[in-house]
């Protein structure tokens, strides 16, 4: 019998008003015109599995990110983390993921980054001797021992990525989602986030990993399976095995190719 | 739920040990607003029939109605502060992320505020009281009580109206200004309601700062007894009744349209 899915999106749809100015609403009051992010998104992600998902900015990674976060409500269809229905089951469902989705304005920069890391495990119920050993843990873990009692404000760009994993870690979930975590980063703090994801959180912790990037080289070297999503479908999906059998380049290809049938470009 | 408390109490006290003069220049503005109604205070002779419910002396009066009207504000806009400010610096959606009820959110992230602010108005009474001549009467501890405790419901219930506001519409709050700008005017914040010309007078009673300050400044001042101030009580319960949950389905209906248009952490 095969395992069930860490994460089962199906059908997804999510549409998002259009900003509409004065003028238009005054002519238009009544007209509700909208944007549509997913359009009825099929998505399944086995546990402990590298699920790296590409696409041109627009496409919709984000949104899926933000509805298995919780933050974005979707229209149609459903979408379930660790088993647990997003839209229906709120709490049980936000407790199956961990988040490193924010930029680096989503910490307190007059704090340290241990007391950053404080703030954030207590809402995860973290406290005491057993929260004050995980945090010390996922500092080392993130190679932010040395630097724990430094203010956040005085992190490198790497350093402060590593401190948003550290943070995505801290209630421990099986699920991680990750909106391009090496983004802004020179290669070899790029490099080390890389490694941290595929070989630490994946390969030795188990967890199950979404990753939101627009890196192909990254997909191909990192993931167990690989999706394109255009127009908020995926339009390419496999194992990283056979997308990228051909190396970087036939990838490319192959994406090139998804999108463009996708945008209906030739 | 005292550990998530906790948590946000922490995070704020050592966010504000690090702004170094802001307890200094907070203390510098207190002293000189003091020092300001001390010298009007001496244009107003003692005794005036207005005040006379109040135990007759404007200073007392002006510094009880500028204390707790800073005490109001901050419940009354405390709460849509810090969903504005988490909105602006980023650290909202991090927030919600979390498995903490986005009331426990909201509410904790104001404690610090809101504790220091009860602080603050303690302060400012009791250092109008030994160096200015704040006359207290015989305090009715049951008024004060009663009075504070449908008072601070009533306003954050106010506050969480105009949470919900910015949780949407981001700015533009006008429960702030309705009931922040209108209540100093028409609240007897620094002058008795009596005063007010009859054609308008009748607009201060829909405001909850009247009923609060003419408690808190009877039961504090003027040594009345409880029975005299259960017109107050009265009318906060009335809007207490109406407010709370008014304001707790506005709560629920904001937070279902902002993840709904995906723009709860937007600014």
């Amino acid at each position: 019998m095969s395992q069930a899915p860490a994460v089962l999106v199906q059908g997804l749809v999510k549409r998002y008003p259009v900003f509409r100015g004065f003028r238009e609403l005054i002519r238009h009051p009544f007209d509700r015109r909208t944007v549509t992010a997913l359009d009825g998104l099929d998505l399944e992600i086995g546990p402990g599995r590298v699920f790296c998902l590409l696409g041109p900015n627009g496409a919709g990674k984000t949104t899926l990110i933000k509805i298995l976060a919780g933050l974005v409500l979707p229209d149609g269809g459903r979408a379930l983390a660790g088993g647990r229905d997003v839209a229906r089951e709120p709490g049980p469902a936000r407790s199956a993921v961990g988040c490193a989705i924010g930029d680096e304005r989503s910490f307190y920069w007059r704090l340290t980054g241990r007391q950053n890391l404080e703030f954030f495990g207590a809402l995860y119920g973290l406290r005491g001797p057993a929260g004050r050993r995980r945090i010390d843990e996922l500092l080392r873990l993130a190679g932010l021992d040395e630097a724990a009692d430094l203010r956040f404000s005085g992190y490198s760009t790497g350093m402060r990525q590593m401190l948003s994993l550290a943070r995505a870690l801290l209630a421990d979930a099986a699920i991680l989602l990750v909106d391009e975590p090496t983004r802004s980063l020179d290669p070899q703090a790029a490099d080390r986030t890389r490694e941290f994801l595929r070989d630490e959180l994946a390969g030795r912790r188990g967890k199950t990993v979404l990753w939101a990037t627009h890196d192909l080289g990254e997909a191909a070297d990192c993931a167990d399976d690989i999706a394109v999503i255009s127009r908020g479908r995926i339009r390419l999906g496999g194992p990283a095995a056979s997308l990228a059998a051909g190396g970087r380049e036939a990838l490319r290809r192959a994406y090139e190719k998804a999108v463009g049938e996708a945008e209906g470009r030739p | 739920m005292s550990g998530v408390l906790g948590a946000f109490l922490r995070r704020d006290f050592r966010e504000a040990v690090t702004y170094k003069f802001s307890f200094v220049s907070s203390l510098a503005g207190m002293l000189l607003s003091l020092a300001t109604f001390y010298f009007v205070a001496k244009l107003v002779p003692p005794g005036s029939p207005s005040l006379g419910p109040f135990g007759g002396d404007y200073f007392s009066f002006a510094v009880v109605g500028v204390a707790f009207s800073g005490l109001l504000g901050m419940f009354q806009e405390g709460l849509s502060a810090v969903v504005r400010s988490a909105q602006l610096s980023g650290t909202l959606e991090a927030l919600l992320v979390t498995p903490v009820p986005i009331p426990v959110i909201l509410f904790g992230s104001s404690l610090y505020s809101l504790l220091f602010q009860i602080f603050r108005t303690a302060l400012h009474l009791a250092v109008a009281a030994a160096f200015f001549g704040l006359a207290f009467g015989r305090v009715d501890v049951a008024g004060v009580a009663a009075v504070g405790l449908l008072t601070v419901v009533c306003f954050l219930s106010v506050g969480v109206l105009s949470a919900s506001f910015i949780l949407v519409y981001k700015t533009g709050n006008p429960f702030s200004w309705i009931l922040g700008t209108v209540s100093g005017l028409l609240g007897g914040v620094v002058f008795p309601v009596s005063l007010l010309p009859p054609w308008i007078r009748w607009a201060s009673s829909l405001l909850p700062v009247t009923y609060a300050l003419d408690g808190m400044r009877k039961s504090l001042l003027a040594s009345a007894p409880f029975s005299a101030v259960l017109p107050d009580i009265a009318a906060l319960a009335v809007f207490d009744v109406l407010l709370v949950p008014l304001s707790l389905a506005a709560f629920r209906l904001a937070v279902r349209k902002a993840k709904k248009d995906g723009t709860l952490s937007h600014y």
